[in-house]
């Protein structure tokens, strides 16, 4: 274990931080929305210094940083789930009279049909706090085994045994790992997790040890991303051991809804223990409360650019309208691409000289990246789209036309901001804050005009009509410019974002 | 190995007597098979050569020459038996069949130069016989190292009937040319030992070669520690000391023992009514047999591919309820067959004596002694049950205590007086006999726990 802990902690003055980050999957690894959200607020508040916990899958995924670690970062704890039963060795183990009761506890809060009580909650916490409940108490102790057993037997419709007992250690092994983790880590004044999941769960067990404040910012919603990911049978896979991974089959009824059970706790658990709950559109907002946040609680702080950075982008503008339809983001299914590329199909019936750029690695799924390609080639469009993998968004927004986002899935995409400080409508898919962000929320908000247009989700034909219009109309597109770079003026500017978390950590750690 | 239970439930699904007895007499002889049909062969040839090789000396050093030959040829090998064993069935499991017969090649090699060393060592230094009495202790040492590695394989083969045959050969030939070599005395009986225990090494291995593919001649993959279990070696190394231990205290304490050839003594006493009684214990080691590699072993790879394919647990208790009333029938059939055996020999023995022209005085030593031979038909089958299980920690446990066991028993019942003699050997094997019955339960008891949580 020794060789683990030290490759983990890469940055290790051991320093005492104001806050700590906790992070699943996401900067300094991964680029996109959180990812450059996180290092704004780094960057952002150069007198705060952090502390970093980063969680990961397995840790072959993360090999490189897309960011550099700004000097305020002063460590850097980083532990991936997927080594979690790797370390326990093979002995039989009696468990304590303790760690029964808080495998037992274990079991009734994360696996029990029945919504756990609060109490069950906090024991559970106590016990991982603590440092009472092991990772040997959870793989190898009989208690385990009983605790295990039992929940099979009384609640598993599911008939493979093997599937269900390996689905448990997946998933209870991590916790215990975040558990030794969070006690590796070098105090900090105040909790900050940017999710619920593992970094929230981290939080929680934290706010324990520290008794101080905890403050949850949410992007999306973690617990409805993971069903998300659940539909899609891929992430079970990259998360279950190897060789099992043909028997974890995700679709199968139980073991699926036991792993949307098992994240619906953990965001139960994060809800009970964080305040504020933060949001990024009143959307989700809603949604937090729906999943057990308490409403007085939460509140929404949307997301900001740099305005003086992109504003003067509109000036690299060329003349006119280009007719060039952009797509930005990674080709993944959660993107849906596929959609975007038959939207081109209808866009380039009617403008035949229109181009639709895809603009984003390609990389984390290849096989679904090879079937847009198919599906360009399949339509007859590959003289009209093109893949032009990572680009900087600053040279490549202001070559578009008309920014098209066809996601299944969004929080509030800064991407959009981006695209109207650089002069460029935005025609999106009604996910997330969009049609907040497009159409304005407040009265005062939509006075200042529709910065482009809210289709539905996979809908080609309304995404390809909807840029059609605006490409077609120069009045309406100059308009819909004109809404988007004053919105984004007015409402999403980085300094706004960045005081509001500046007043809410120096509130909630007293002094800074 | 696979190949018997599947050799043996082909017989038996033939349904009918013959073939069923066939299945016990095939079993039988396979698992009791060469060394107790070495210890008849000799005896009938000790008892052929009595008034026709003079001094009678001579055959009772053929007949003592013969017993250390087997005793240590067995505990210089017994380690590496078990060790090959395991070995092999691995290989074959993970479907490597072709590195098998060079490693056969290269730990017959190692046992060849190693028991040569050795033997060479002992005879230069602790005996002052004739060269060629000797070299012919020598060359047999060494045979029977080998013979017992190969005889690992006989278990897996398929022609059941060669095996036999060759049995029948090389015992045949062995008595036969010990009948002709009779006028040059004992060392013309040692070399119609060496004849057999030769023909049936070369010929058993002949039909291996035969049977397995090869890539390459030799090969020393067994000195990989990653594909192999050391503690095994001690594991075997034990328990043939375990078997032999009180022979040994018999043979090395002056008041039980006479000196007979060299270095080599004897005890008259103890060690007949011993040998006598292991003939009696091929019955329960062909039933053995039959049940451990036909109804547990099927029981038992049902059990681990309902596991592997994702049972429901409850089956998969019931699968394990099922192995385990196959091992409690197995262990029942042992002590129904082997206890009428017993019975049997209570009531004939002073028969058995008589007609043997063997003196009353050995009865009561005979009686503890068929005791004590059953006890250890049930520790065999214990122990490979917990093979099958995987459980070396406990075969070693047991098999360490045994020796213990005897040597300080038997100790004990010296110190005591000749009417405890043999209570040594049949009390520290009904200690471990017990011992594994409440392993063996627990084992049963945590089988799924196991399976699960301790697996990896």
């Amino acid at each position: 274990m020794t060789v683990q802990q030290k490759n983990a902690q890469l940055i290790t003055h051991g320093g005492h931080a104001d806050v700590c980050l906790l992070l699943e999957g996401t900067w300094p690894y991964v680029r996109g929305g959180v990812s450059s959200w996180i290092n704004q607020i780094i960057l952002g508040l150069p007198d705060v210094t952090f502390s970093i916990l980063f969680i990961g899958g397995q840790r072959e995924a993360y090999t490189k940083r897309h960011y550099e670690i700004p000097t305020n970062v002063v460590h850097i704890e980083e532990v991936f789930v997927e080594d979690a039963w790797h370390f326990a060795p093979r002995t039989e183990q009696e468990a304590s009279e303790g760690s029964v009761r808080d495998l037992q506890n274990m079991y009734r809060y994360f696996h029990h049909p029945q919504k756990p009580d609060e109490i069950t909650g906090e024991a559970v916490l106590g016990s991982l706090a603590s440092g009472q409940l092991t990772m040997q108490d959870v793989l190898r102790s009989r208690a385990s085994w009983e605790a295990i057993t039992e929940g099979y037997l009384n609640h598993c419709s599911d008939p493979s045994f093997i599937n269900y007992f390996w689905t448990m250690r997946t998933m209870q092994s991590p916790m215990v790992m975040i558990a030794e983790a969070a006690a590796r880590m070098p105090r900090a004044r105040l909790l900050h997790a940017i999710s619920t999941g593992y970094a929230g769960l981290a939080g929680c067990i934290l706010k324990r040890r520290w008794q101080c404040k905890f403050i949850l910012s949410e992007h999306g919603i973690y617990t409805k991303e993971r069903k998300i990911d659940l539909a899609q049978a891929s992430w079970i896979a990259e998360n279950a051991d190897e060789a099992l991974n043909s028997s974890l089959d995700p679709t199968s009824g139980y073991i699926r809804s036991m792993w949307i059970r098992f994240f619906e706790r953990i965001g139960l658990m994060v809800y009970r223990n964080a305040n504020p709950i933060i949001a990024l559109y009143d959307g989700n907002r809603q949604r937090q409360i729906i999943d057990g946040a308490a409403p007085d609680r939460t509140r929404v702080i949307p997301n900001g650019i740099d305005l003086p950075r992109w504003n003067p982008l509109r000036e690299s503008r060329p003349q006119g309208i280009a007719p060039v339809v952009g797509l930005i983001g990674r080709v993944v299914p959660i993107k849906d691409v596929k959609t975007f590329i038959r939207a081109m199909r209808t866009i380039v019936t009617q403008m035949p000289d229109t181009e639709g750029w895809i603009i984003g690695p390609e990389d984390e799924d290849a096989e679904y990246a090879s079937e847009c390609h198919s599906l360009v080639s399949s339509m007859g469009l590959e003289n009209n789209v093109r893949f032009l993998g990572f680009q900087k968004a600053d040279e490549i927004l202001p070559r578009l036309g008309v920014m098209v986002l066809t996601s299944i899935s969004e929080a509030q995409p800064l991407v959009i901001l981006e695209a109207w400080c650089a002069g460029t409508p935005v025609v999106s898919s009604d996910v997330g804050s969009c049609r907040e962000l497009i159409e304005g929320g407040t009265a005062e908000d939509r006075d200042l005009g529709q910065a482009g247009e809210v289709v539905a989700i996979a809908d080609p034909q309304a995404t390809a009509n909807a840029v059609l219009r605006l490409l077609g109309d120069p009045e309406r597109w100059q308009a819909a410019q004109a809404a988007g770079v004053a919105r984004a003026n007015r409402y999403y500017g980085e300094a706004l974002m960045l005081e509001r978390y500046r007043k809410l950590y120096s509130s909630s750690m007293g002094t800074l | 190995m696979a190949g018997i239970g599947f050799e043996l439930r082909k017989i038996l699904a033939r349904d009918s007597y013959s073939s069923t007895l066939r299945a016990y007499v095939y079993a039988g002889l396979l698992s009791a098979g060469p060394w107790v049909l070495s210890i008849i062969s000799v005896m009938l040839i000790g008892i052929m050569s009595i008034g026709v090789v003079f001094p009678e000396l001579l055959v009772r050093q053929f007949l003592v020459t013969t017993t250390y030959l087997f005793a240590t040829s067995l505990i210089t090998t017994g380690g590496l038996q078990v060790f090959f064993t395991r070995f092999v069935s691995d290989r074959l499991f993970e479907k490597k069949p072709h590195v098998i017969l060079p490693n056969l090649l290269g730990i017959m090699l190692i046992a060849t130069v190693g028991a040569g060393l050795l033997a060479f060592v002992l005879l230069w230094w602790l005996f002052d016989q004739p060269f060629l009495y000797r070299l012919l202790v020598l060359t047999n040492f060494v045979t029977l190292c080998n013979l017992w590695l190969v005889i690992i394989f006989l278990s897996g083969m398929k022609q059941y009937n060669r095996i036999l045959l060759t049995m029948l050969f090389g015992y045949s030939l062995m008595v036969v040319s010990s009948f002709l070599l009779r006028p040059w005395g004992l060392n013309g009986l040692l070399f119609a030992l060496l004849l057999g225990h030769a023909t049936l090494l070369f010929v058993f291995l002949f039909d291996i070669l035969r049977e397995y593919r090869a890539e390459k001649l030799i090969a020393f993959d067994f000195l990989d520690r990653k594909q192999v279990f050391l503690s095994l070696l001690l594991t075997g190394v034990c328990y043939n000391m375990g078997i032999w231990a009180d022979k040994f205290i018999f043979w090395f304490n002056p008041m039980t023992s006479e000196q007979i050839i060299g270095p080599l003594r004897a005890s008259m006493l103890y060690d007949l009514p011993i040998f006598l009684a292991y003939l009696s214990i091929i019955p329960g080691m062909a039933v053995f047999l039959v049940r451990i590699e036909t109804d547990f072993a099927e029981w038992y790879e049902r059990l681990f591919d309902a596991v592997r394919e994702g049972q429901t647990l409850q089956h998969i208790a019931q699968l394990k309820s099922e192995m385990t009333i196959a091992i409690r029938q197995g262990l029942q059939e042992i002590c129904k067959v082997q206890g009428i055996t017993v019975v049997l020999l209570f009531l004939f023995a002073p028969k058995l004596l008589t007609w043997l022209g063997i003196s009353h005085f050995y009865l009561p030593l005979l009686y503890i002694d068929l005791i004590g031979v059953s006890f250890q038909m049930l520790l065999m089958a214990l122990l490979n049950v917990f093979f099958y299980l995987d459980k070396r920690a406990i075969v070693l446990e047991l098999s360490a205590l045994f020796v213990l066991l005897n040597i300080a028993l038997t100790l004990l019942s010296q110190y005591l007086g000749p009417s405890f003699y043999g209570y040594g050997f049949t009390v520290s094997l009904a200690v471990c006999v017990l011992l594994g019955m409440t392993r063996l339960n627990k084992t049963l008891d945590d089988l799924e726990y196991d399976t699960f949580m301790l697996s990896r």
